[in-house]
Order: structure tokens, then sequence, then C-alpha cells
């Protein structure tokens, strides 16, 4: 059991991390502080959700890099319908529209995937330009700086809220509470159901799955409707977060999101990879991401680092579709 | 097969006589392709990105010349920032045939080939923000960047009553305007203020509002004195004053830089933000197309040092190495005036 763990890709994570937080802390000392750590969460609210959209998908064996454009383009319909009807009510309405439009946006995926069975990059790819374009063409290319109170407000709301002895306030914000909620409904929902389980022998091998009596159609169908379902009230939460909307947000951190649950020990190949180990690599992801002032680095130095990261982010990848590629080929022979 | 061939000819001849002789009132010559010296151009402009609030209000600028002159005059640009989508989008121009195109380009260096290659095909090419750009036959500034950066501080030295340290942002480090203001500033700040001090400077912020947000929260945690920020793209301050607010620091922190009215009122009048400084991107709009007409009118002599474009803020421009153009056409908004904008 012990020496399981010691052999998972979270474990190598989690002394990578803990060096990385003793190396910023010993440059920096405010990298310990409350207010950083609430900073490195808050950052992690919106990309949260998305890494477990990516996770879902890469565990059925598929690639999706549609989900940012889901977001935009639900939030966005959304604030505009919602600023031009006037809208006074609770919060919940934002929400339940916009997971409503990803779901339907998440189904359009889901034809092309699994009625007419075409790639799944190739798919994503495609309608993530198609959403993209249809929102600027059809929805609006401006944007709304004037969103309804309801989401004014939960933007301002925050929890575990002190002023610390600098005098600046520090706190978490509310929606940190819908994505802690999501990563716990999915862990569990990956964990202890059948439709769970099916995800990952669907993309651990879909011909097995098919035959043991799982429908690939039906999975496959889940998977990319309630992925597109998050990646809406992604977009909701990232557009009250920001109070304005701008259809133009959230487009290409798609890279990003996958090189850190690829980092988590999620196989690009299918079948493996948990929630854990995703959450882990999007905590590196924004570590670096966020201490690079901290530790002095010059702005130039930044982009470079940032880089490297994509880099060796895709390159794991990559290596690990070679290593399956060779392992099933000396299975064959 | 050959008689297959000509009907098509033909029609497609009928066809363009059709166009043309709607277009130009039945009296012009009707090739259709070549212009003569009253004939109504086809003018694009090419701009960073759609779907922000500065670009929409540009748009606005180049139909009202549209409306003012009849020539049919229409704005293009990618969907998220990136300069070979930029470049794409000017092949197709270049395809399309128009007559001129103005671009603000996203990246400079990446777009020198392929407006060099629009000129050789003779189409007329004026951009915006791309000072020392060589493919163009005139590039305009609304000023002169290092004098509108020096603005910009004066108003964020004023605000934090000329003393402590301060971060300067830019959207990106590949973008030339948004780099010549942040040393503008600094210069100022250097030869004016020397009790203000820059402890950050250039950070990236990819005209995002949310890296904006974080990059100012992760400064003023490595400097805890922070007292000012000076922002360079159209969201850079929007995202700094949102962690203000949040962060409960309005009053202590100072935050200016260049931003559109309706993006950056709430904070303007919650005192997160000081000051925004701008041009109106309509204007903008407008005098590059007017200076593309000029151009394909053959008045190209009549651009020169201290002439009037007829648009505000343009009526005395400066000229450097006869392609190079300045108007000194910046707007400082605060909390009082932020409403008589409307973009």
């Amino acid at each position: 059991m012990y020496n399981k763990f010691f052999q998972t890709t979270e474990f190598y994570l989690i002394v990578i991390i803990s060096l990385l937080f003793l190396t910023i802390g010993s440059q920096n000392s405010a990298f310990f502080s409350i207010n950083n750590m609430f900073d490195l969460i808050r950052s992690g609210i919106v990309p949260g959700i998305f890494v477990v959209c990516a996770l879902i998908v890469l565990v059925s064996g598929g690639i999706d890099v549609s989900f940012p454009a889901i977001a935009a383009f639900s939030m966005f319909t959304t604030t505009t319908i919602l600023s031009e009807a006037g809208f006074n009510g609770p919060i919940i309405v934002p929400f339940l529209i916009g997971g409503a439009i990803g779901f339907i946006l998440g189904i359009i995926n889901a034809v092309f995937i699994a009625l007419f069975k075409l790639p799944t990059l190739i798919v994503t790819l495609g309608t993530s330009s198609l959403f993209s374009g249809f929102l600027l063409t059809f929805i609006g290319s401006s944007q709304i700086s004037n969103l309804p109170t309801s989401m004014l407000n939960f933007s301002k709301m925050q929890i575990l809220k002190f002023t610390d002895e600098t005098g600046i306030v520090v706190g978490l914000p509310i929606s940190v509470l819908v994505t802690a909620g999501i990563v716990i409904l999915v862990s569990l929902l990956l964990k202890y159901t059948m439709i769970g389980r099916s995800i990952y022998a669907f993309g651990g091998d879909p011909a097995s799955a098919e035959r043991v009596g799982f429908s690939p159609v039906f999975i496959q169908f889940f998977v990319y409707s309630f992925v597109g379902m998050l990646s809406g009230i992604a977009g909701i939460m990232h557009t009250s977060m920001m109070r304005n909307s701008n259809p133009v947000d959230l487009m290409g951190s798609e890279l990003l999101i996958i090189a850190a649950v690829v980092l988590g020990g999620t196989r690009i190949s299918g079948g493996h990879g948990t929630i854990k180990g995703a959450l882990l690599g999007l905590l590196l992801v924004i570590t670096i991401q966020n201490s690079l002032i901290l530790m002095g680095i010059p702005s130039y130095w930044q982009r470079f680092v940032i880089g490297a990261l994509i880099l060796i982010g895709t390159g794991l990848t990559a290596v690990q579709v070679k290593k399956t590629n060779a392992k099933r080929k000396s299975i064959l022979t | 097969m050959k008689k297959a061939s000509y009907s098509i000819l033909s029609m497609l001849l009928i066809l363009t006589l059709i166009l043309a002789a709607c277009g130009n009132n039945g009296e012009e010559q009707v090739t259709g392709e070549e212009k003569d010296g009253d004939g109504k151009y086809k003018i694009a402009t090419v701009v960073k990105l759609t779907g922000v609030a500065w670009f929409d209000r540009l748009e606005e600028g180049i139909e009202k010349f549209g409306e003012d002159t009849g020539h049919e005059t229409f704005m293009q640009g990618p969907q998220k920032a990136d300069a070979a989508l930029q470049v794409q989008i000017i092949e197709d121009l270049i395809a399309q045939k128009v007559d001129a195109i103005t671009v603000v380009p996203f990246s400079a260096e990446a777009l020198e080939p392929v407006l060099k290659k629009a000129r050789d095909k003779g189409i007329v090419v004026i951009t915006h923000e791309a000072d020392g750009m060589k493919n163009t036959d005139f590039n305009i500034e609304a000023f002169d960047n290092y004098e509108y950066g020096a603005f910009l501080m004066d108003n964020l030295a004023e605000a934090m009553g000329e003393e402590g340290e301060y971060m300067t942002t830019v959207g990106s480090l590949t973008t030339q305007s948004h780099i010549q203001w942040e040393e503008g500033g600094y210069k100022r700040q250097l030869e004016k203020y020397p009790n203000m001090k820059a402890v950050a400077r250039k950070l990236e912020t990819n005209d995002d509002l949310k890296t904006a947000s974080e990059k100012f929260r992760e400064t003023i945690k490595a400097y805890p004195n922070l007292k000012g920020f000076q922002g360079s793209s159209g969201n850079d301050a929007a995202g700094a004053a949102l962690a203000v607010e949040e962060m409960g620091l309005n009053g202590k922190v100072s935050v200016v830089g260049t931003s559109v009215p309706s993006v950056s009122k709430q904070y303007l009048e919650s005192g997160a933000m000081s000051q925004i400084g701008f041009w109106d991107p309509a204007d903008a709009g407008y005098v590059m197309n007017k200076l593309a007409e000029m151009v394909l009118d053959g008045k190209k002599e009549e651009i020169k040092e201290g002439a009037d474009l007829g648009v505000p803020g343009y009526e005395n421009i400066k000229v450097v190495d006869g392609k190079y153009i300045f108007g000194s056409a910046w707007v400082g908004v605060g909390k009082e005036n932020a409403s008589d904008y409307n973009f």
C-alpha cells in the first residue's frame, strides 16, 4: 500500500511542489503568507473547473480543446440576455442559464464524436472556433460592464475575510465553494458510480467496455454534455469574478490546462487519471505562474518560464503516447 | 466545352457590368477594376482584436467615414490577439483586391512581409500604433507615444503625491506602443519625480483583465509599499482596480492607465482608479481612412508638417521622416467626466 503510493505521479508531484514552495519561500517570505495562499487558490477557481473538465474527457480516451470556447459562449450569451432583460433576480438564474447553454453546446460535440465517430481533437478544435465565431458574429462583440446586481454581489462576497497587518483585506471569493463542490461531486461520481467507472472502462479499452455491456454512445454523450455544463458554470463564475463579460476572455487557456492535467498523471491515451493528481498539476502550474514576480524574475524571463512549462507539460504527453504505442506493439508480437 | 466556357464568361461579364453600373451610378467606366480620380474606394481596416470596446468604437469612426464619403469601408480582426491571424486576414484582403488597407498591428515585425506584398500589388497601406514600420505609406499615431506615457505619469504622480513605489504593465512585450508609453512614463518619473520608484516594470498582462489583476496582487506582496500602478493595455488598469477594490486599498494605491470609460467607470466612481487616458479610437479610425483616401486621390504631398486632417486632435500634425505622423489627440478622464463618453 505505502510502496505503491511512493510510485504514483501524485507522490512525485507533492515532492516537486514542496521543493518549489521551499525555493520560492526562501527567496521571498511573503510567499507563505495567508494572503498569498489565498491568491493562489483564487487564481485556481475557474481553472479548477476546467481541469476537472479536461480530466473527464482525457479519462474517457478523448481530448477536448473546446471548453474555453463553451465557457466564453455561455457566459457572454447569458450576460447579454440578462442585461437586455433588465434581470434583477437571484444568482442561481445566471448559473442555470449558463449551465444549460454549456450543456447544449456539449451535446453538439457529442453528436459529432459519438454518432459520427470523428476524432475528438478535430471535432473540438472545429467547434471551438465555430462557437467563438458564432458568438462574436451573432450575439455580440463588445464587453459588457454593467452586470446584473446579483452577479456583482456574488463577486463581492468573500469567505474567511480579515484585514492583515498591512491593511490589506484578505479573503476568498465565495465562488471557491462552487469549485470545491464540483470537485467533490465529480470525484465521487468517477469513483463510486457505474457511469463514473464506465468512463474509465471505455477510456481504457472501448471494445472491451462495449462487450461487457456499456454503451459507448451513452458514455460519450454523458461525458461531453456534462463537461459542457461544467464549462458553462465556469464561464459564469469567471464573468462575475471579473465584473465584466468579455467574449474573447478565456480563449487560449486550454493548452496550459491540459498540460496541468497531464502533469498530474492522467494518461492521454485514456482510462487513467485522478482528480487529485490533476489538481496537484494545476497547483504546480499556478504556483509557477504566480510567483515569478515574487522571485524577482524580470518580465522577459517570465515568458520563457511559461513557455518551458507548456513544453514540459505537452512533452510528457508525447512521451506517454509513444510509450503506450510501444507497449501495445509488444503485446501484439 | 468551349460553348460552356463562353457562356460562363459572358455571364461574368454581364454581372460585372451590372455591379459596376450599380456602384458607379452608370456614369463611370465599366471595367470595374480600375478606379479613376473621383471613384469610390474599398478601404479595409484590420484591428488587433474584435470584441473589445476599444475597437468597437474604432469601427464607429470607420463607418462614419464611409457614410461621409460614400467609400466602402469595413473593419476586420481576429478573435484572439495573434499576429499570425492578422497576417491571414491581410492575405485575404489582398486577394480581394481592396484599394487600401489600414491596420493596427498586434506585432509590427510580423506584418512587415505581408504589408510589403500588399504595397507591391499597389494597395495603399496605412498603419496605426506602429511607429517605425517600414512597409507602410503612412503610420499615424494619435500622439507621440513617449509624450503620452509622460502624460499618464504626470497623472499618476499627482494621485500619489509625487512619492512612493509604483509598477507598470504592458499588454505584450512585443507591442511597441505599450513599451514606448511605459518608457515615456518611466523617463518622466526619473526627470521630474525623484521621490518615486519603479519596483516592477513592463509586466505582461496579455491584454487580459484576470492576468492584470493577478499581477497586481502578486506585485503588492513582493513590494508591500506599492502606491501606484500604470497600465498600458485597455484591460490593465481595470484589472488592477478590481484587485485594489477587493483588497480594500481604495485611496492607498493609485491606478492610472489606458482604458475606455465604459469599462473603467465603475472603478473611477468607487475611487479604486484615479484617472484613465485614451485617445478616441473613432477619430483614429476616421483619420486612418482619411489618410488612405488622400493617398489614393494622389494628394500625398499635402500630408506634411502642420497639416490639418480635419479631425479633432489631428489639426496640426507632426511628421517625422516623411511618413510617421503624430497628432496630439489624448484625452484624460477622471471621476467627474467619465459619463461624457459612451464607449
